[in-house]
Formats: C-alpha cells, sequence, structure tokens
C-alpha cells in the first residue's frame, strides 16, 4: 500500500513537472479528509493537477466551471417534473462525485459560492426537504484567481476555513518549463495515466492516517503553535480549534506519507503554511510568509 | 452593578481582622475597643441582614461618635496609644462601607497596618509568630477576593507560599536595611513597665515578696567556666544608711572618686549579660566587674549604672574577677559605715561584748557572730513573721528565724556598733542553668541580701550571714518551681514527682533558650549592633550600603523570579533535558539550533557540518524521537541517551 502511494506520487511528478511539494501537499490532504483550495493565476496547472489527482486515484471526476451568472441548482441539481409519472424528480446535479474541481470558485457569486461550500461541510445536499447524502469519498478542489483580478468575489474567512489547504502551484522553474514545452500534451498523459489506488484502498490509507500515534510533547507543540497565533500581533485572529484538528489531521497525513508511525514536529511544520496560511490571512498569497512568525518562535522543545 | 463580596470573602476578611485587632485589646482603653468590638460585631451580623447596615448619614453619625470617642479617650492622634486607637476606629468604620473592590483592598491594608503597630507593644516571639499567622489569613483575603475559583484551604495554601517566598527578601531588608532606633522615638514610649524587683530602701521582708517571683531579671551567657555556685553573687545597691527598721542607699554613694581602685587577682570571668526591663538602672554584675563597655560605670560602692533606657532589653559585655582587694577606706566613708539610728540598746551591746565584740579583732568577732546564728537556734525562713518595731532586737533576741535580709541587716547592725564599717548588699544570688541555651538565668526570686565589712589589708569583704544558716539557700539556690509546686514556702518541699518537674523544666529552659536567642538575634539588632555587623562586611557607607541592599534584594528577586517564571522545570520530561544539552553541545561547536527547529532538522543541520558525528547525532536523534514522539518507547532508551549525550563529544 506504501509502495502505491509512491507510484502514485511519481506518477503524478511525471504530469504535472516541478511541483512535488504541492503534489505531496493535496494527497497529504486528501488521506486528511480535508478540501483543497489552489490559489493561482490561471493557467499555471492547477486543473491539470485535480485531474491528475482524480485519474490516479481511480475516482469519479467532475468539473464544474463557475461563472459569474451560475446557480445553485446548477450545482446542486434540481427537480423536474417527470410528464410520464406525473411526478417532480430530482436530478442530481454535477456535484454528486466523489472528486469535484470547482474551477474559479470566486468567479461566482456568493450564493452559488455557498451551496458548494455547505455540500462540502455536510457531505450531503439538501433539495425542497429532501436529503442526499453525496457519494464516498468526496473531495473538492477549488481553484480560484488571487483577488486582485476582474471580476472575482473573494470566498470571505468563514468560507476559506472549510478547506483543510490551501495551496500555491506558481510558475514553473526553467527546466521544468522545458519539458513541459518539449513533452506530450498534458491531457494525453492523463488519458494515459492508470489508477494507482483502488477506493478501497484509499480508505484504508485514510484510516491508517488516523491511526498515526500523537504523543503528548507533540500536542503540546500543536497547542503552543495556536496559543502562539492568538496572542501574537502579527494576525488579526489565532487559529480556531478547527484549524487545530485540522493541523493535526494533515501533520498524521504527512508522517503516514513519510512511512512513519508517529508524528513529529516537522511534520507540523510542513503542513503549517497550506493550513494554516489561509486561515491566518485570507488576503495574502504567500502562505510561508505569514507562518514564518510561528515556525521562528514557537519552541519545539 | 453594584459590587457583592461573597459571603465567604466577608467572613475570612472580618476574621482575620478581628484575630488582628486582638491583642490590642490589652492596649487601647476599653471604650474604644468596645466601639470598634461593636463595629465588627455589626458588619458580620449584616453579612446575612444586610439592610441593618447603616446609610451614608449613619456612617457619618458613627464617626462623628468616633472622632468624640477618641478625642475624650485619647486628646490627641499622635504617640502610640493614640496613633493605634485612631487606626484600630478608622478600620471599624470602614467595614461599614463596602461599595467596591476599592474598599476591600483599603480594609486589607489599614488591617495590616493595624498589624504592625502592634510590634510598638510587644516585640516577643510569639506575638511575632501570632501576626504572621494572621497576616496570612489576610492576605488569603486577598487571594479569595482575586481568584476565580477560591477554595478555603487552597487560597491559605497560597498565601503560606507567598509569605514563604517573601521571607528571604524580608532577611536581605532586615539584615541591610538601616535600622530605626525605636527609643528615639521616645514620644512613643509612653508606658511604664511596672516592674518588681529591688528598690532603693530595704525593709527586713522586703526581698520574701520578690522570693516567690519567677519572673526573668536577666540572663548570663559565660564565654568559658561557669563560676561555682557559692560566688554567683550579682551586685546590686548598697544600703548603708538605717534609721533601724529600713535601709537607703544614699544617693551620696553615687560619687567615683574612691582613694584606691579595686586590685583583682586569680580568675577572670567574661560573660555576656542581657537585662530584662527594669525600673531601676542598675546592672547586676558579678562580684566584682572588673571590665564593662561603653554606656556603664561604676560608682563608688562598685554596683554597675547603666546610661541606657533600662525598661528595655540591654546587653552587656562583662568582666569579673572573684578574688578582688578593694584597697582603704575614706574618712566619709568610714562615717557613713558605721552610721547607727541612735545608741544600741543595752542588750545589744551586751551580746556584741559577749561575743568579744571591740576586745578581739573583727575578723575574729565576725567569726564569732557567724558562730552563734549557727549555734543559737536561728532558723532561715521565706515567710518571716512581721517585725514591725525594733526589728533587728526582735529579730535577734526573740524570733530567731528570718530571711536573708533579716540576717543581714542585722549582721551588719552588729558590726557597726563593734565599730566596724559594713553596710549591706542586694542583689541576686545563684541562678539557674538553661542546659539548651547553655546560660544562666537569674529570677526575681534569686534576689537576695548579704553584708560586707571593711577590713584593714583587705578592703570590703563580703560576709552572707545566711550561707552560715542555711549554706543550701547558696549552693542550691531558691527552687521556685518546687515551692510553687509544694504551694507551701518553706526548705523541706514536698517532693513533685521528680520526671514530670525535669519534663516541665526542660520545656522551660528550651523556651528560655529559643526566647533568648530571638532577643539577641532579632530584637537586639539595632543600628550599633548592624553598623558593627555591616562593618565587618566591609560596608561603612551608606553608598556601599545602597548597592549592597540593590545587589541583594535584585538577587533575591532574580532568583524568586527565576523559580516562579519556569515552574515546571523540574517535570520536564528528562528525554528533553537530555536533548537540551545535547543541543547545548552542538550550539558550542557553532551549530546553530533555534527555537523552532524540531529534531530531524537539526539533525539534519549537524550532520551537514560535522558529518564525522553523523552517526552518534542520528542515534541521539533516533532515540530522542522515540522516547518523546513515539508510542514503542523501550524501557532502556532513557539510559542509552543518557550515556550517548554524556559520551557526545564535538
Amino acid at each position: 500500500m506504501d509502495l502505491a502511494l509512491d507510484r502514485l506520487l511519481a506518477a503524478a511528478n511525471q504530469v504535472i513537472l516541478g511541483k512535488q511539494p504541492q503534489i505531496r501537499l493535496a494527497v497529504c490532504c486528501l488521506l486528511a479528509r480535508g478540501h483543497l483550495l489552489i490559489e493561482d493565476i490561471p493557467g499555471v496547472g492547477k486543473t491539470t493537477l485535480s485531474h491528475t489527482l482524480a485519474r490516479l486515484f481511480g475516482l469519479e471526476y467532475q468539473r464544474i466551471q463557475f461563472t459569474s451568472d451560475i446557480l445553485p441548482a446548477d450545482i446542486v441539481g434540481s427537480s423536474v417534473f417527470d410528464a410520464h409519472q406525473q411526478l417532480f424528480s430530482f436530478h442530481p446535479g454535477p456535484i454528486f462525485k466523489q472528486m469535484i474541481l470547482a474551477d474559479e470558485i470566486n468567479r461566482a457569486t456568493p450564493k452559488a459560492q455557498s451551496a458548494l461550500l455547505e455540500a462540502m461541510e455536510e457531505r450531503q445536499v439538501t433539495v425542497e426537504g429532501r436529503t442526499y447524502p453525496l457519494p464516498q469519498p468526496f473531495f473538492v478542489i477549488a481553484t480560484q484567481n488571487p483577488a486582485h483580478q476582474i471580476g472575482t468575489f473573494p470566498l470571505p474567512e468563514s468560507q476559506v476555513d472549510r478547506f483543510l489547504m490551501r495551496i500555491e502551484l506558481g510558475y514553473p522553474s526553467r527546466q521544468a518549463e522545458r519539458e513541459l514545452l518539449s513533452g506530450q500534451p498534458r491531457h494525453v498523459l492523463i488519458d494515459e495515466l492508470p489508477v494507482a489506488l483502488l477506493p478501497a484502498q484509499l480508505a484504508d490509507l485514510q484510516q491508517a492516517a488516523d491511526q498515526v500515534y500523537v504523543s503528548s510533547a507533540l500536542l503540546d507543540y500543536l497547542q503552543a503553535i495556536l496559543a502562539f497565533s492568538r496572542q501574537s500581533t502579527d494576525f488579526a485572529s489565532g487559529l480556531s480549534p478547527r484549524a487545530g484538528l485540522g493541523l493535526l489531521a494533515a501533520a498524521k497525513a504527512w508522517a503516514l506519507i513519510d512511512k512513519r508511525q508517529a508524528v513529529l514536529p516537522e511534520d507540523m511544520q510542513a503542513v503549517l503554511p497550506a493550513v494554516a496560511g489561509h486561515r491566518l490571512n485570507v488576503g495574502a498569497n504567500d502562505s510561508a510568509a505569514i507562518v514564518a512568525p510561528i515556525l521562528k518562535h514557537v519552541p519545539v522543545l | 452593578m453594584p459590587f457583592l463580596p461573597s459571603t465567604r470573602l466577608m467572613l475570612f476578611m472580618l476574621g482575620s481582622i478581628g484575630l488582628i485587632t486582638l491583642p490590642h485589646a490589652w492596649h487601647i482603653p476599653p471604650l474604644l475597643f468596645g466601639f470598634f468590638t461593636l463595629l465588627l460585631l455589626w458588619r458580620l451580623l449584616s453579612v446575612w441582614q444586610p439592610r441593618y447596615l447603616p446609610n451614608r448619614f449613619g456612617v457619618f453619625l458613627l464617626m462623628l461618635l468616633g472622632i468624640g470617642l477618641l478625642y475624650s479617650q485619647q486628646h490627641s492622634v499622635f504617640g502610640r496609644d493614640a496613633g493605634t486607637s485612631l487606626f484600630v476606629v478608622a478600620l471599624g468604620l470602614k467595614l461599614l462601607e463596602i461599595h467596591g473592590r476599592r474598599d476591600v483592598y483599603v480594609i486589607v491594608y489599614l488591617a495590616f497596618i493595624v498589624a504592625v503597630t502592634q510590634f510598638l507593644y510587644e516585640e516577643s516571639i510569639l506575638m511575632a509568630l501570632y501576626i504572621l499567622l494572621v497576616c496570612g489569613v489576610l492576605l488569603a483575603t486577598l487571594i479569595t477576593q482575586n481568584s476565580q475559583a477560591p477554595q478555603t484551604l487552597a487560597a491559605l495554601k497560597t498565601s503560606a507560599a507567598i509569605i514563604l517566598q517573601s521571607l528571604p527578601l524580608a532577611l536581605v531588608l532586615f539584615v541591610l536595611f538601616p535600622r530605626l532606633e525605636a527609643p528615639h522615638w521616645s514620644w512613643l514610649d509612653n508606658d511604664t513597665h511596672a516592674k518588681s524587683g529591688l528598690s532603693n530602701t530595704l525593709e527586713p521582708g522586703s526581698i520574701a515578696e520578690l522570693s516567690l517571683s519567677p519572673e526573668l531579671v536577666f540572663r548570663v551567657k559565660f564565654a568559658g567556666d561557669l563560676p561555682p555556685p557559692a560566688q554567683r553573687y550579682w551586685r546590686g545597691p548598697v544600703y548603708a544608711t538605717t534609721d533601724g527598721v529600713s535601709w537607703r542607699a544614699p544617693p551620696v554613694l553615687g560619687r567615683e572618686n574612691n582613694p584606691d581602685q579595686p586590685a583583682f587577682t586569680g580568675v577572670t570571668y567574661d560573660y555576656t549579660l542581657m537585662m530584662e526591663p527594669q525600673k531601676q538602672n542598675w546592672v547586676f554584675a558579678l562580684e566584682m566587674p572588673t571590665q564593662f563597655g561603653a554606656g556603664l560605670r561604676r560608682n563608688g560602692v562598685y554596683q554597675l549604672i547603666t546610661n541606657k533606657n533600662p525598661g528595655d532589653r540591654a546587653e552587656y559585655q562583662l568582666s569579673s574577677s572573684p578574688v578582688y582587694n578593694t584597697g582603704g577606706i575614706s574618712k566619709t566613708e568610714r562615717r557613713e559605715n558605721l552610721q547607727l539610728p541612735g545608741k544600741p540598746s543595752e542588750k545589744i551591746v551586751e551580746l556584741v561584748k559577749q561575743l568579744q565584740g571591740r576586745q578581739a579583732g573583727p575578723e575574729l568577732f565576725i567569726g564569732n557572730l557567724l558562730q552563734h546564728f549557727r549555734q543559737e537556734n536561728f532558723h532561715y525562713t521565706l515567710s518571716p513573721e512581721a517585725m514591725p518595731d525594733k526589728p533587728i532586737e526582735t529579730f535577734l533576741f526573740e524570733r530567731r528565724a528570718g530571711f536573708c535580709s533579716h540576717y543581714a541587716t542585722a549582721f551588719v547592725y552588729l558590726l557597726r556598733v563593734a565599730e566596724i564599717p559594713a553596710r549591706v548588699v542586694g542583689g541576686y544570688q545563684g541562678g539557674q542553668i538553661n542546659d539548651v541555651g547553655g546560660f544562666l538565668e537569674i529570677r526575681q526570686a534569686d534576689a537576695h541580701a548579704w553584708a560586707e565589712a571593711w577590713l584593714e589589708g583587705r578592703g570590703w569583704v563580703r560576709f552572707d550571714p545566711t550561707a552560715a544558716i542555711a549554706p543550701e539557700r547558696i549552693e542550691r539556690g531558691v527552687n521556685v518551681d518546687l515551692q510553687i509546686a509544694s504551694g507551701a514556702v518553706n526548705f523541706s518541699p514536698i517532693q513533685l514527682d521528680a520526671k514530670t518537674l525535669s519534663w516541665l523544666q526542660r520545656g522551660r529552659q528550651l523556651w528560655q533558650s529559643v526566647d533568648y536567642n530571638w532577643q539577641r538575634w532579632i530584637i537586639n539588632y539595632d543600628t550599633v549592633n548592624q553598623r558593627a555587623f555591616l562593618q565587618s562586611l566591609g560596608i561603612d557607607n551608606f553608598v556601599k550600603l545602597g548597592y549592597w541592599l540593590l545587589i541583594s534584594v535584585a538577587g533575591v528577586g532574580g532568583v524568586l523570579a527565576w523559580r516562579l517564571l519556569r515552574p515546571n522545570l523540574r517535570r520536564q520530561d528528562p528525554a528533553l533535558m537530555l536533548y537540551r544539552q545535547f543541543c547545548a553541545k552542538l550550539s558550542k561547536a557553532g551549530i546553530k539550533v533555534d527555537v523552532g527547529d524540531g529534531p530531524k532538522t537539526v539533525a539534519e543541520r549537524a550532520k551537514g557540518l560535522r558529518p564525522d558525528l553523523a552517526e552518534a547525532i542520528e542515534r541521539i536523534t533516533a532515540i530522542y524521537i522515540r522516547l518523546r514522539y513515539q508510542s514503542d518507547t523501550e524501557a532502556s532508551d532513557l539510559q542509552v541517551l543518557k550515556k550517548l549525550v554524556a559520551s557526545f563529544r564535538v
């Protein structure tokens, strides 16, 4: 199973060039049962990444392109009158898939955004009084354009908080870009990708991540991080208990990817920018810079 | 919203205030203390029945009443008694208006001041302990007021911890902070210590009253050996003038120009003498004092006089030599010491003649006289019958039973009839050894009177007729415990259970020893002693003292702060402490370890900089991670880590 995970990462790195840390974080997010927010300018490979992950995990994949005129019903589905049976029947929307790519989520109006975000949190959809569960596993990768771009409705703090991680892809390095330019088109590569992990294996991995050992010393460190974020004047507001839980889950998954049975402070530090960056400062892009004071001042020893 | 102190807080506060003011019941006028008690009880009642609390106008009227009472009792607010009364009354009045937290603070701080005023009256170790205890309760009041979940026991514990933490600071300030000299505030000292003791006049039988008093007069600590009991005569006033009934110490004896300085031979005893508060400025030195410190003088009759306030305890360094020769006698002195109230009666002249008064030499006559006391059925008693007129004749020819003063006065009288210069000396004889403290305790019960006769070539020589009658009085001393225990005062006491007695005695000796050391090291630490002590440390001016104070207070404060701010140092994971040592070693080798670095980060960096140590670093890191972060720790890991870290060399 560990090998399967290695294979998966290796294959993903073949498709998305020079983005190993981001890919690893994305896989980690999935193992921690969290949703992922990718923020970057268009065209750096956000869609490719999510598509690749969906293929490799063998998940049903659906892309929803958010536009300014998209309606909640376009996402969750709606009841349509069936003339045959003289009944309204529910037509599930595109959200009823295991992996959703919510493209350019901040182009949609808040109403449509909240429809998706509610589904993410509840893992079910309620339409006209009836509740429809979403498939398992359910994983949302949302991409968003930087807030300064024209025609965006930036996600409020409360909704950004629903994403376990936010990552930035950034421009590829010179060498990676050269390979990209000289290689095959990405969509061809994706179509050729084999399924690296069966859904049952994914569930096992998620469970294994839950069982990674956490010592009280590590919890001390986690609490010190939370306390520091709440007391420091560097941040407008500190990390919420939900952020603390997310940090722990992500660190456990990170340790699992590293094939360890216990979480180390380094695991916590590795996932901290992705998990805490967007919660501490919604506007800024550079997560590493945001959490730098935490890494610098919170004592590990 | 009005501030409502909790019932518990109020009870706590009122209780501690009651305890703090309680000892003042003996010092401040009963009317004022009654007023305060009334206010305290009123406030206590109002804890359950708030409607009984007086309104603003009521408090104002009470204040007027308080002022009136204060004025009628003290006529002033200055001085020790008036000032203390003012504080106590103010405290009582303030109790009636608690509208906010601020008022609680004011009351508690005022109560602390009232606690301090107690020391203006009494400085004993018991009082100090009591005040410390009550201050602990007051502190607990403050803690109760400020803590979220106030548990009574927890609050008391915290206050005890605070007091313990403050002790080092108190000690530093006690030793270094310039002492304020209490006797200089003479306006505070409007208390007259009515102490019993020897007085300027001696009437036969007057010392007998003292003989039942176990009250301590002074304590003596010898530098070397103790003199034998028969030499323990502590010299007091000299009674030379008599009217036939009483004997007086004439004021003229204050003159100091003696014809001869006394000559001393034989052993010298060095000792520290600590006087309890007295009425007279006499210091009872062992006969004869040879050396005495400043502040003392020896008058014409070899009695030591202090120029300190006799109402305070005081300590003196003295030397005495029991073998002495006072030399010659002046004409005036001879005349004074032959003085008789009129002609002696026939009977007395007859007795002197019979004992070969004027014919034989003085020494022979004295021997005959003592022989007479011994053989003619004379008795020694502590409860002599009153002999109002002609006491000497009544004693010599009728009663033949008396106390030391009877013997001494009769002896001197007869010597004077025989034209031998003689006088009565008052003082103390004997003393009880305190085994615990190793000092001698002299009590009022040890009061004694003996005689002195001037002999050609020998000077003034001590004769103790009592010793001739009852040598055990001199050898053993009066045992007050035995006398009181037996209920009867005589010299063949009923034996009290020896075990109980020794147990009681032991306890009292222990206590006396504690008290002695308290007095010696705490109370007697005055300006002079402090200056001497500080000079021995090399502190001879205020600038140096300032530096010392600053450094020691900062030092004590620093240690306390360090302890308080790192409270869990000892409870910390031993693995972490070992790893810290490891990190310290790395730092010494120039490998930087930041606070935010995890063990793996540190290990990677260290291995990069010192590939030669890679193996050791890896092992230490692996075991540390296992101990601290993993569940599969092995029992031996800690030992292994300890060894690895200890043997790690950079």
